[in-house]
């Protein structure tokens, strides 16, 4: 718990970013509420509370994924980290592709050796003034704060223990290297995803649900995706856990309805709601093997 | 105490994930503690079954060492399915088993004495198969994936048994005899479970879970599994992902079938991405084809209307009850229209089926500004109900039909003699239907320019005849003549860039205009200029050959257009196109001769005729008018450089003082006296039979052209000295009269005097 006061200055910076920034998507989850309320101490823990899942309780271990590792699947890692849930994150493209100096300049480097560290350095170097502007150098000094380097999903073996990442944010729950849920943050990342799977050819017999949430490349969109992303692993944790507490010893002959029903026959059900919640954010979904 | 003995496993357990080794020395130390016993807590048993299920997946302990391990597990394994109702435990029980099969089968295949451990597969197998069908989703889906696995290695792996692949568990390494595990059922068995397998994608969806768990869990069988490649394929191919589509179409739905398509698609793409050569791909493709438009109909339609309530319809509430599908078709009610009134009967009257309403007096040509109509009439068009607009189009067909019915012939007669109506005024077609009879008759009796006025038109419609054409008139056939000609002038000159340079010439070997170069059609043309009214003329007219151009023959003209053609194709371009100048007055001549010796046949033959007139000794047809207004053509234009004359004067096949005279002329122009002289001076050297000819113009050119005296008498000294003595004597007389150019010929008279 030593991470909790950072991250809860991280939080407070965090809740009033999106009303300036991003105009046109409001952010509507009830996980905004308690904002203005934030100086009182009781108020900050019951916004603690709900955004945080207490380490003794049951989790999903998630996977976000977007096309270079940098910026949504980044985004929404640092969300579900600091909600304490299990994150590991990963790229679908084939090298790490970020904007340079001109659209046909991009700056491109290797997934799973080059470092946040380098790569911001480098870009540092190179012209301060303009990739300050544009936010990259703010963004990879936040990545370099989360994990050491970019990965590339394709390169990821299931089920390899990742002792090795035990200083990334999140890591916490995925040290075995398995995941229940993989989010990724565009469609093509999605494809890229089921297709790998099928590729990798489901080894562990473990079933991972694949969800998609359309999100833009950029800051602001990155931002209020992660909230979105953040709103929909906290439900789906928050049903599974139901669903082991269902079950326990006395559970299982009280629980009724919805709570009889498990996790994953529920995971449509929640997408659907949530995604009522996030119009503008297209879901998809599918049950694949990991 | 249970917290405690956790936090013991855990400790084991994150040695093993330091190192797989270890998995094969902490596994035997883990199983007394999370093996089944009635008063141990679910937390054990959950941590257990999740760690069975991470250790035999896990990738860091080779499948050796997990064989050898494997059968010590499968007791506790069956214990959790069988005692334990916690759903946790028994998928994670589950993924363990999915995982173990493949490990225990290969233990079975090598060691065919092991029948217990095989009984104990045996129960797992046939307990999760019990399962299939009537646990929870979640359960099932990890049902489901222990049916791939067990798909997977009873279903023959490589094809050729002599060579089987040792890392590949299939049902290639079991020997026919095996007492355990008999091929034949076990072959059986796989082919059983890939069909239920199958059976999931096409049975219920409704909540995506086994439909997608199962798509996704096809590709690697397809991919491992040749054999059972193409069943696979087969029934996904037929398979519909958009099946809910039917259904009430609530946001889960909405969710599901998207993500089923998607899922499809992702498979699909996997197996192209593959194997790229594989002939199926094409039926793949035309699959996501079809499925994308089937998407894109789908999902637009449910963005129009609005989605069916799906809370459960109580029948209270009349506004929310769900229409039936039988009451939809009536529901746009009938047209009405009144029946036509008696006798004669007006288009518009036909056509209006609403006597009483307002748009009856709206009248179209109240709008002057086509624009403006057009802003009104395509939304308008765009807002007609179907339904209705077919509904009125039968009415007005049946109202058509009765008409046509009652006599059309007084109709038709009435017609004519009623004054036109109001709106018919603008109905003025261009072409009747009539029949060819009375259109010659018509044709006959008047003018073809003048239409008589039509009468309105008569509801006695015959099929429709496409009207025949109006005939050419003679200029027009001429006119469109011409555009053939100049079309296929307009042709060759695209075609010479790209063929010219490539030619190579066949001499007498090549047949002429075998293919579509440049000169291929300038000889057709050339030939269609020359030959191809050639003879058709009674030779009386033939005769008349030298004059025709003036008497302009109809037959004739047709030559006279393609040869003005050809002039100006060449002298679009003279210098380049000289070929085609030669070649085409070779042609000419040609022709001109061989009409010449057919008249001269016929003269001989038809003398008893009389018709002894003509001049057949001088052959003086088209080719010598043409060669004469190529010349003029292209004298203008030389210049003192333009050696190509030569050229042309050495390869056109006959050349007389007439012509040759032009050199006279052209060579007024100082510039241009070398080279009019070495023209002559050329011919006189190389075409022996025009050297009287040649000598004849270069003397006139002496006489009279006082600039050229210098040039000519070089050669005339040469060729005929007498004319140089002849003119000494005259010549002083107009050097007097002219000053300047008299020291010149003095000069010449002096050398002329030396020599003679």
């Amino acid at each position: 718990m030593s991470t909790d006061p950072r991250l809860r200055a991280r939080q407070q910076q965090l809740a009033p970013a999106p009303a300036a920034a991003t105009p046109p998507p409001p952010p509507p989850p009830p996980v905004e509420a308690p904002a203005q309320s934030m100086g009182m101490d009781g108020a900050t823990d019951a916004h603690a509370d709900r955004n945080m899942v207490p380490d003794d309780k049951f989790k999903l271990k998630f996977c976000t994924v977007c096309a270079s590792n940098q910026n949504r699947s980044m985004e929404a890692h640092l969300q579900l980290a600091s909600a304490h849930l299990p994150t590991i994150s990963f790229g679908t493209g084939s090298l790490v592709r970020l904007p340079g100096p001109t659209v046909t300049q991009p700056n491109v480097y290797h997934f799973n050796s080059t470092t946040y560290r380098s790569i911001h350095d480098e870009l540092a170097q190179q012209n301060t003034a303009l990739y300050t502007h544009n936010g990259l150098l703010n963004m990879l000094g936040r990545n370099l704060a989360i994990k050491g380097f970019p990965e590339r999903f394709q390169d990821w073996v299931p089920g390899k223990p990742r002792l090795e990442h035990a200083e990334d944010k999140g890591w916490q729950g995925t040290e075995a290297g398995v995941v229940d849920v993989v989010i990724t943050c565009e469609e093509r990342c999605f494809d890229a995803v089921l297709e790998d799977l099928h590729n990798k050819g489901g080894k562990l017999n473990r079933p991972v649900h694949v969800i998609n949430v359309d999100i833009k490349d950029n800051h602001e969109e990155a931002l209020v995706g992660g909230k979105a992303i953040l709103d929909l692993a906290l439900t789906l944790n928050q049903v599974a856990a139901e669903e082991r507490e269902a079950h326990g010893e006395s559970g299982w002959e009280s629980g009724g309805g919805a709570a009889r029903s498990g996790f994953d026959e529920r995971v449509p059900d929640i997408i659907a709601t949530w995604q009522e919640r996030w119009p503008q954010m297209p879901a998809l979904w599918s049950l694949a093997w990991s | 105490m249970s917290a405690q003995t956790i936090q013991q496993l855990e400790s084991a357990r994150s040695l093993a994930l330091g190192d797989g080794r270890y998995y094969p020395t902490i596994i035997p130390g883990v199983l007394p503690i999370i093996g089944y016993s009635a008063d141990q807590t679910i937390e054990i048993q959950r941590w257990g079954a999740d760690f069975l299920a991470e250790a035999f997946a896990s990738p860091t302990w080779p499948p050796e060492a997990k064989e050898n391990s494997a059968s010590s597990v499968l007791a506790t394994l069956k214990a959790y399915l069988e005692n334990v109702p916690d759903k946790s435990v028994i998928k994670s029980a589950v993924q363990a088993a999915a995982s173990v099969y493949p490990l225990v089968y290969r233990h079975i295949v090598s060691d065919p004495s092991d029948a217990q451990h095989w009984q104990l597969m045996s129960a797992i197998k046939s307990n999760i198969l019990r399962r299939m069908d009537t646990a929870t989703p979640g359960v099932r889906i990890c049902c489901i994936k222990f049916l791939q696995q067990v798909v997977l290695v009873q279903t023959p792996g490589v094809l050729d048994p002599r060579r089987p692949d040792h890392n590949d568990i299939s049902l290639a390494l079991v020997s026919r005899d095996h007492p355990l595990i008999p091929y034949a059922s076990l072959e059986a068995e796989g082919h059983g479970l890939l069909d239920r397998l199958l059976d999931i994608i096409h049975g219920d969806h409704s909540d995506g879970l086994l439909v997608t768990g199962t798509l996704n869990s096809l590709g690697m069988l397809i991919h491992r599994r040749p054999v059972a490649a193409n069943k696979i394929l087969n029934s996904v191919l037929n398979f519909n992902p958009l099946k809910l589509a039917n259904s009430p179409m609530s946001p889960k739905n909405k969710v599901i079938m998207k993500s089923i398509e998607r899922t499809t698609r992702a498979l699909l793409m996997n197996i192209m991405k593959r194997n790229p050569e594989n002939p199926v791909n094409g039926r793949i493709q035309q699959f996501l084809e079809r499925m994308h438009r089937m998407r894109i109909d789908v999902f637009d339609e449910s963005n129009r209307k609005r989605p069916a309530p799906s809370e459960p319809i109580d029948g209270l509430d009349p506004a929310k009850r769900q229409r039936l599908g039988a009451e939809a078709p009536s529901r746009t009610p009938p047209v009405a229209a009144p029946p036509l009134p008696p006798g004669p009967v007006s288009w518009r009257q036909l056509y209006t089926l609403n006597p009483e309403g307002s748009t009856v007096n709206f009248d179209v040509q109240a709008f002057k500004d086509p624009e403006q109509l057009l802003r009104i009439l395509v939304p308008v068009l765009q807002s007609v109900d179907g339904t209705k607009l077919d509904q009125a189009i039968s009415i007005v067909r049946s109202r058509y039909a009765t008409f046509m019915h009652s006599g059309p012939r007084t109709t038709a007669a009435q017609h004519a003699a009623v004054p036109v109506a109001e709106d018919e005024e603008e109905y003025e077609p261009d072409f009747e239907p009539e029949d060819a009879e009375q259109l010659i008759n018509k044709l006959d009796g008047l003018p073809p320019t003048d239409f008589p006025a039509q009468t309105a038109p008569t509801t006695a419609l015959a099929p429709y005849k496409l009207p025949e054409a109006p005939q050419l008139s003679e200029q027009e056939a001429q006119k469109y003549g011409d555009m053939t000609i100049h079309r296929a002038f307009g042709m060759l000159s695209s075609v010479e860039e790209s063929h010219k340079s490539k030619v190579t010439k066949g001499g007498f070997n090549r047949l002429a205009a075998t293919d579509y170069s440049r000169d291929a059609w300038v000889t057709i043309l050339s030939r269609l200029a020359t030959r191809a009214s050639a003879g058709l003329d009674d030779p009386e007219q033939g005769v008349k050959d030298e004059y025709a151009v003036k008497s302009a023959k109809g037959s004739l003209k047709i030559s006279d257009a393609v040869r003005d053609g050809l002039y100006q194709y060449i002298m679009y371009d003279w210098k380049k196109r000289i070929d085609v100048a030669i070649s085409w007055l070779n042609e000419e001549w040609y022709n001109d001769i061989i009409l010449a010796q057919s008249a001269k046949d016929s003269t001989k033959n038809g003398a008893a005729n009389g018709h002894t007139s003509s001049t057949p000794g001088e052959p003086k047809g088209n080719y010598h008018r043409c060669a004469l207004r190529l010349m003029d053509g292209i004298l203008p234009y030389v210049e003192h450089t333009d050696k190509i004359l030569l050229r042309l004067l050495s390869e056109v096949p006959a050349l007389d003082h007439e012509i040759l005279i032009r050199l006279k002329k052209m060579a007024e122009d100082p510039e241009r006296i070398d080279l009019a002289c070495s023209a002559l001076q050329y011919l006189y050297m190389f075409r022996p039979p025009l050297r009287t000819i040649v000598v004849d113009v270069l003397a006139e050119m002496w006489k009279e052209n006082d600039r050229a005296k210098q040039s000519a008498r070089k050669l005339l000294v040469r060729w005929r000295p007498e004319v140089l003595g002849e003119e000494t004597s005259s010549t002083p007389t107009m050097k007097t009269e002219e000053g300047q150019p008299a020291k010149e010929s003095a000069n010449g008279a002096l050398e002329v005097k030396a020599v003679s």
